[in-house]
């Protein structure tokens, strides 16, 4: 029997997709990277999951999990062939209320969530930028984060716990409704695992009540360096607001040509900070937060009054790589974070690279969370500015670990940054990720050679060579 | 083999509340503790990981042939106030800490009144603040861990950044994981800032509490409901006036109930006043609601089975905390996906060694 012909006497004809056409669709997420897929299969619930991945295990062959596959380090382009599981069938919403939580489907996407929670008066609190089309089974494979994660910790935080297709096919709950379940957190191994570890078939999620309040400034700088310094400031301040972000101008005057948000573009930066609570609570602590923007020099300080305002600033900021498209036809995202003290030498060194290379760079990021995201607009068909835009990635990289930051704030490892994993980890830290991996997916099949180096994996340690397990992709 | 048995013990010490039948050490460095899980592992030697001795009554642990505290790996590494991180051993003392941290303002959100228990033991137990409900669980405060495996490698996990997705999170694996995968011997935390005002309001019953969204607790004990409040003076002052209830300056939590048995239940946050009524007559509790955690005590474990078989058909857990394991299983229902934990300890600690008994479904 072949792959195609066991995987559709289960999941039948159609959800078992082969057209060229098809397959190329699915070859890659929104990052850079092409694989070539065998298949594309959209089961509807665990069970279906479950026979997929026996199948997989059965032809040796590798399972790919994707949501909308707006991920960008690759964690869903199909780089080693075999299947594509999509998760969008799964999609059932079921909230609870009482206990604020909801069972999702993974392939329910994130703004949708909030959109059915808000008429019980309740939100889903990570918001990535894509939270139009990504789905919560992505989230919940990047634990992603977002602008509003500042105050409420990225989607590990929220999820409370889910249904998970392990090795085998077997079919587990981890968590629930009650707090701390008894036994090894395996749930929080998962999260952000980039579905290397298993498929997550569906999520239960803590829902947050909405705040009765909310203040939303958008602060205006004559220097990138003065708003990062606001930042920092507004931290050591004590206050902890529920998203900072930080545009810098040429974000702002693409992100207002675009949308006429009636953003101030001649400023060098722009702040937006936005504080929620009970209403006696956001106005002090918004007049605290324009207090130390004035001492570090803001031109104006614009406190959003009303519900559209603040819908409209709130839109130019996720909009703000969308807006991209009018400066260049490519662009290269980048994710990497630092210490927030470290946030304003680490700005001007990113600047500093990109005028080395002479690369048009704009930055958009979560600056409360020191998590950067650099962008650089270039023509991709062009291989020379190519090989400028990878290097000038690699010294940011460098100098963001150098502040004592990390790989990766938000948006994975996956392929992107797999190799660079060597700089942020020991061999024994690598060695100790690998055996979790092989723990879980002894026979290798779900999503291989994602997140570790090649050769993670130290097998003389102890002067132990140990055995491979049947059928292991090395 | 770099070390000598004489180098093991150098580190004797007399911990007085630990078993007394095993040998007693306290590491010095971290190669220390290497040192001695390598010699312990080579001779199938358990070793009982000894923080401040709070949270020693969880579980069914074999009479150790070691016990190692941790007391002397307690160093501050950095504290970062203006990022609001810390680096710190595990063997630290949380009253230490947060007596430092006050000093600018800050908090590690962890229990309140925590007395010998050190930052490593509260992780290891998985025990958490009352301020949970507003402010997360243990386990969204802890940023990288380094631990020693049972075998004796060190694994770092993590960063020393509030917000980061580089590589496998073994550091959350780690919370509540009773030392099965390693002995936790430094972490970074993230540290929440504490604002000027504060408030302790004792209303009358739950519905008078819901006045306020998201207070930063409201508890119950035996009876009683408070609300915890904290912001600017001028927001705790009005949101005092609407809850309408007595009201002191400050925040005055209570201490857990003790007695011969404690315990830890946990429910889904709707069904916790269900369970207060369902408690066995006479069992003091401190109720944190919205989170559906109860802490309660008691002097002997009758009643307990009926209270396990309703929560657990609930969607809960019983879990006891304090007692004696022979007259009562610790923990109830084995958890899900026992093959993948016991497989993923066998790594960590191929031996067994560490901390054997504490876990549930016998790993």
């Amino acid at each position: 029997m072949t792959l195609v012909t066991d995987l559709r006497a289960v999941l039948g004809a159609e959800d078992v997709m082969v057209e060229p056409v098809e397959l190329h669709l699915y070859s890659k997420d929104a990052s850079l990277m092409r694989g070539q897929p065998t298949c594309v299969v959209f089961p509807r619930d665990a069970g279906e999951v479950a026979e997929v991945v026996r199948i997989a295990e059965a032809h040796h062959v590798p399972i790919v999990a994707r949501g909308a596959g707006t991920g960008l380090a690759a964690g869903a382009s199909p780089t080693e062939g075999g299947i594509v599981l999509v998760t969008m069938a799964m999609s059932d919403i079921e909230i609870d209320p009482e206990n604020r939580t909801a069972w999702v489907g993974a392939g329910v996407i994130n703004l949708d969530l909030s959109k059915v929670a808000i008429a019980h008066g309740l939100y889903f609190a990570p918001d990535p930028s894509s939270q139009s089309a990504c789905t919560i089974g992505g989230n919940v494979a990047n634990n992603s984060g977002g602008p509003h994660c500042l105050s409420e910790g990225s989607t590990t935080s929220h999820v409370l716990g889910m249904e998970v297709v392990l090795a085998g096919g077997e079919i587990v709950v981890l968590g629930g409704k009650a707090p701390d379940p008894p036994g090894l957190d395996l749930k929080g191994a998962i999260v952000g695992s980039e579905g290397t570890l298993g498929i997550v078939t569906r999520a239960l999620v803590r829902l947050l009540p909405i705040d009765p309040d909310v203040r939303t400034l958008l602060m205006d700088f004559p220097s990138v360096e003065d708003a990062a310094r606001t930042v920092s400031d507004v931290i050591s301040a004590g206050l902890v607001p529920a998203a900072l972000e930080l545009m810098d101008q040429r974000m702002v005057q693409a992100v207002e040509n675009w949308l006429q948000a009636g953003l101030p573009t001649e400023a060098a930066a722009v702040l937006l900070a936005e504080v929620v609570g009970e209403t006696d609570g956001v106005e002090p602590q918004a007049r605290l937060i324009a207090e130390i923007a004035k001492q570090n020099r803001a031109g104006s300080v614009e406190i959003a009054g009303s519900v559209e305002h603040r819908a409209l600033l709130w839109k130019a900021r996720k909009s703000a790589f969308g807006a991209i498209a009018q400066l260049a036809p490519d662009y290269y995202l980048h994710d990497a974070v630092v210490p927030r003290t470290r946030l304003v030498e680490t700005m001007k060194a990113v600047y500093d690279v990109a005028d080395r290379y002479d690369l048009t760079m704009l930055n958009v990021f979560h600056a409360g969370d020191g998590n950067l995201h650099p962008l650089i607009a270039f023509d991709a068909s062009d291989p020379e500015i190519n090989a400028r835009v990878h290097q000038a990635g690699e010294e940011i990289v460098a100098l963001c670990l150098e502040a004592g930051g990390a790989l990766s704030g938000e948006h994975g490892i996956g392929i992107e940054k797999r190799d660079l994993m060597r700089f942020n980890f020991s061999e024994l830290d690598l060695d100790a990720q690998a055996r979790l991996k092989e723990v879980f997916d002894p026979r290798g099949v779900f999503n291989p050679t994602k997140i570790l180096p090649e050769g993670s994996r130290c097998f003389d340690f102890g002067g132990v060579r140990r055995e491979l397990p049947d059928g292991v992709w090395v | 083999m770099t070390y000598h048995p004489a180098h093991i013990s150098w580190l004797q010490v007399e911990i007085p509340a630990a078993p007394a039948s095993a040998f007693q050490v306290a590491p010095k460095t971290v190669r220390d503790v290497e040192n001695i899980l390598r010699y312990c592992s080579e001779r199938d030697l358990v070793v009982q990981v000894w923080g401040g001795g709070s949270h020693s009554g969880f579980g069914s642990p074999p009479e150790p042939d070691f016990v190692m505290s941790m007391e002397r790996l307690d160093d501050v590494e950095t504290w970062e106030p203006d990022d609001l991180t810390i680096v710190v051993g595990a063997g630290a003392r949380i009253e230490t800490i947060e007596g430092m941290l006050a000093e600018r303002n800050q908090t590690l959100v962890m229990p309140e009144r925590p007395g010998a228990a050190t930052i490593g033991g509260v992780i290891a137990a998985g025990i958490s603040s009352l301020r949970r409900g507003r402010l997360y669980s243990t386990r969204e405060r802890v940023l990288e861990t380094s631990m020693v495996t049972g075998d004796g490698r060190v694994v770092r996990s993590g960063g020393r950044v509030v917000k980061n997705v580089t590589g496998y999170d073994l550091h959350r694996l780690a919370v509540g994981a009773f030392g099965s995968l390693g002995v936790i011997v430094s972490v970074c935390l993230k540290l929440w800032p504490t604002p000027p005002g504060s408030a302790t309001v004792l209303v009358d019953d739950l519905d008078h509490a819901a006045a306020i969204v998201r207070p930063l607790a409201t508890l119950e004990v035996d009876g009683q409901v408070m609300v915890y409040l904290q912001g600017t003076e001028a927001e705790v002052e009005t949101q005092t006036e609407r809850l309408g209830g007595k009201a002191t300056t400050g925040l005055d939590w209570p201490s857990n109930p003790t007695g011969a048995w404690e315990w830890s239940l946990r429910m889904p946050p709707a069904r916790t006043t269900e369970a207060l009524a369902r408690l066995p007559e006479g069992w003091p509790y401190l109720a944190v609601h919205g989170v559906g955690e109860v802490r309660l005590a008691s002097d002997s474990h009758h009643g307990a089975e009926e209270l396990r078989s309703w929560a657990e058909s609930a969607g809960g857990h019983l879990v006891m905390s304090q007692g004696d394991p022979t007259l009562f299983d610790p923990w109830g229902a084995p958890p899900p996906a026992l093959q993948v934990q016991r497989r993923l300890i066998a790594e960590f600690d191929p031996k067994r060694i560490l901390n054997p008994g504490r876990l549930p479904g016998g790993l």
